[in-house]
């Protein structure tokens, strides 16, 4: 067993930091939140420089081929920052087409995804709100070349600036396993619709409803009828990727907190001395410790080829609630400040219950741990 | 990073696990049950774990040790503690051991060591007093220098397991001068001086504790641990290297948990198809799972040559925080046959909640509070101001 990260991930963790402060300062953040596409195409154009999008695709299609645990570092310090924008749904896609499509399908995206040039949005949750894909109802139906989706997706990030969403659908039957099938939609496609949702994390989430939306059927991704397997294995990877990007924010919130109990003054002593303070503290440093490591557990099982069902939902299962605890934390210490839009708290606060919810909050996962694990 | 243990380590825990299915009798178990720490079942036990070094596995060859890593050590301790068996190892093996190895005279040394790991001595731990349990410092029993001797007057309290035939491993005062901190030392004490009277008394927590009172007691100089007034230090490095806990008695109890509410009916439906019961288990299984990568992680970071405070400190929160809810939701699982003690007819899992629930208290108090446990990651881990 072995805790400790390599020369060249101490390296990655380093550059991206380096990086992250210089380009994602918190001003971006505010402004994004305004913004309506919600991601600075300056700021993508440079984590491309930096070879982030290709980070886990081989080098064959333009990437770098490095593994997930690599990935859990960089989303680890991309949380800290609170990078907005769809880079986690863009390489996610990615590792989709990756497993499962065709060598075609490969070389048109691949490379593209790579370089920046290529959105890409998981039209995954409907008005269910559930990650289960087996909750699926959106369908898709054969005719002539095509394949025609109806439905309404719900929830989905940063969907309006994707240049391709990838959609999981139903072919066969009303639920279960059998009879989920995805495709590449065109994002531009005629028939499909964005509106957007007010939301607390004022993250770009939206409505789509897909009315007679013809798809080819060279842009099926996997088997006909035979997506659900490979939803799960996304799901993993989803889950593993978000439990990082709550691991920086969380390291984050507990690090801005203790330099607050020192600088903030009451009763004549900064509020860090006294152990109303630093039990809380004690507790959150917990929290994110557990979460590293139980989040590194399950990015390793992936990053040796392993499927990692349990482990990534034990992970999300204390991550998330982990995240909720150590916000609340943050928020109690920072008291009056914590709640002033000016201060940054509330960025992190706000986004850590997005994250929180993402990918199956800790009920989701704790039956999940139920089901595979007691 | 590797998150999981090499095919060698693999290879001893399957070696360790099979020796303990071995010479694990029934008898030993019962005298395990019964709080015989001097039971012959017991003595041949910790017998057979001398002869395969094993009972401080870590330590060089020439003090009876293997020179074994921390994480070899680590899974014998996970391996014994899930199987509940002695490990023989206790004060001596754990605290007193690795302070004389690491401070000690040569004579303390070749007097004790070989001793301890060959499971012939035990050591009390002699930290607590009336008016210094977490509080240490303030540690108050007298030794005075008498030129050929220390004279010790004073009392202990929560020294547990104290007996004429052991040996105290006492924190002392020898200095009143400077910060209280820098008067104390070690002593290694045969319990059976004249002078030390020993009382016992009872705790709800599944132990008999003991009081020591020193009346002039006399100790030969070459009793001293160390460099005198330098016990304190000596004291917190030998807790950081050994607040290593296995979570492996977690990791048993859930699973006892988890088979009795698949096989008890209520209402003619099994306890672990009730949502609530799924979750709470579920939940329980996350935090085990979390204690033990904070375990491992402890065991790592002395492989690689690092003293951790912090996380040692990390460690025994979350550990013994959790032995008092995966015991208490124990009893809420079982509800009025929780309380139940072993042998009763009625008593479900042998008695096990009833006897983990009342073992569980201890934890969060013995060895250093939670309270103390947060005070120290806040100031050492986080590096918060001390009031």
């Amino acid at each position: 067993m072995d805790f400790d990260l390599s020369e060249e991930q101490e390296m990655l963790r380093k550059a991206a930091r380096d990086f992250l402060e210089k380009e994602c300062l918190a001003t971006l953040v505010r402004q994004m939140e305004d913004d309506e596409k919600g991601y600075s195409p300056d700021l993508w154009r440079k984590m491309a420089g930096m070879g982030w999008m290709g980070l886990l695709s081989p080098e064959k299609y333009g990437g770098s081929g490095m593994n997930f645990v690599d990935f859990a570092i960089l989303l680890e310090e991309m949380g800290r920052a609170l990078v907005p924008g769809p880079f986690l749904s863009t390489v996610l896609c990615g590792l989709a087409i990756l497993s499962a499509g065709t060598e075609a399908q490969r070389r048109e995206f691949l490379p593209k995804i790579a370089k920046g040039e290529l959105i890409m949005a998981l039209a995954l949750t409907e008005a269910s709100a559930s990650f289960d894909p087996t909750k699926v109802a959106v369908r898709a139906t054969p005719r002539g070349d095509n394949y025609v989706i109806n439905g309404t997706k719900l929830f989905i990030g940063d969907a309006h600036v994707a240049d391709y969403l990838l959609c999981v659908t139903r072919t066969k039957g009303g639920g279960g396993k059998e009879g989920i099938t995805l495709f590449l939609v065109d994002g531009k496609s005629s028939g499909i619709s964005y509106t957007a949702l007010d939301t607390y994390a004022s993250d770009k989430q939206f409505e789509v409803v897909f009315n007679k939306v013809a798809v080819p059927k060279g842009n099926m991704l996997g088997q006909l009828d035979g997506g659900y397997e490979m939803v799960q294995r996304l799901l993993e990877q989803g889950v593993v990727a978000e439990c990082a990007l709550i691991l920086g924010l969380a390291y984050k919130v507990l690090e801005m907190s203790v330099e607050y109990s020192k600088e903030r003054v009451q009763f004549g002593q900064p509020i860090g001395s006294f152990q109303a303070i630093q039990h809380r503290a004690a507790d959150m440093s917990i929290d994110c410790d557990g979460s590293r490591f139980v989040t590194w557990q399950a990015a390793w099982k992936l990053s040796q080829g392993l499927s990692c069902a349990l482990e990534a939902s034990l992970a999300k299962g204390w991550v998330s609630d982990a995240c909720r605890r150590v916000c609340d934390g943050g928020l109690q210490i920072h008291g009056g400040a914590g709640l002033m839009m000016e201060h940054d708290l509330q960025l992190y606060f706000r986004r850590g219950k997005a994250h929180e919810l993402s990918f199956g909050d800790s009920t989701h996962h704790r039956q999940l741990v139920a089901q595979l694990g007691l | 990073m590797d998150m999981r243990l090499t095919p060698e380590q693999e290879k001893f825990r399957e070696e360790v696990h099979d020796f303990i299915r071995k010479e694990a009798t029934e008898e030993l178990f019962r005298e395990v049950r019964d709080r015989e720490q001097n039971g012959p079942a017991t003595r041949a036990f910790v017998h057979k774990l001398a002869d395969k070094r094993w009972i401080c596995p870590h330590w060089p060859e020439k003090y009876g040790g293997m020179g074994a890593s921390h994480m070899q050590r680590f899974i014998i301790t996970e391996e014994m503690s899930y199987t509940g068996v002695p490990g023989g190892g206790g004060t001596g093996a754990g605290m007193a051991g690795p302070v004389i190895l690491k401070f000690g005279s040569d004579y303390l040394k070749e007097e004790y060591l070989p001793r301890i790991a060959r499971g012939e001595i035990e050591f009390v731990l002699g930290y607590t007093e009336p008016n210094a349990g977490s509080d240490m410092a303030n540690i108050d029993i007298r030794a005075v220098d008498k030129g050929d001797y220390f004279l010790l007057n004073g009392q202990k309290i929560f020294n547990t397991g104290s007996h004429p035939d052991k040996y105290h491993w006492l924190g002392a005062r020898t200095s009143t001068e400077g910060p209280k901190h820098k008067g104390l030392s070690l002593f290694v004490v045969p319990m059976n001086l004249p002078g030390i009277t020993i009382r016992e008394f009872e705790c709800q927590c599944n132990m008999t504790s003991h009081e020591v009172f020193y009346d002039d007691v006399k100790l030969p100089k070459r009793q001293l641990v160390g460099e005198l007034n330098r016990g304190f230090y000596e004291i917190a490095m030998a807790l950081d290297l050994e607040r290593n806990f296995s979570t492996a008695g977690h990791q048993r109890l859930l699973e006892e948990l988890t088979a009795c509410a698949k096989e008890t009916k209520r209402n003619g439906k099994a306890l672990i198809e009730d949502p609530l019961v799924r979750e709470k288990l579920a939940q329980l299984k996350i935090e085990v799972e979390v204690v033990k990568l904070l375990s491992y992680r402890v065991a790592c970071l002395i492989d690689k040559g690092t003293v951790p405070n912090f996380e040692s400190s990390q460690l025994k929160l979350y550990h013994s925080e959790l032995g008092r809810r995966l015991t208490g939701f124990g009893m809420q699982l079982l509800g009025l046959y929780g309380p139940l003690k072993e042998g009763s007819k009625y008593a479900a899992l042998e008695g096990d909640v009833e006897r983990e629930y009342r073992a569980a208290l201890l934890f969060t108090i013995g060895g250093g509070t939670s309270e103390i446990q947060r005070n120290i990651i806040a100031q050492r881990g986080l590096g918060m101001p001390r009031a």
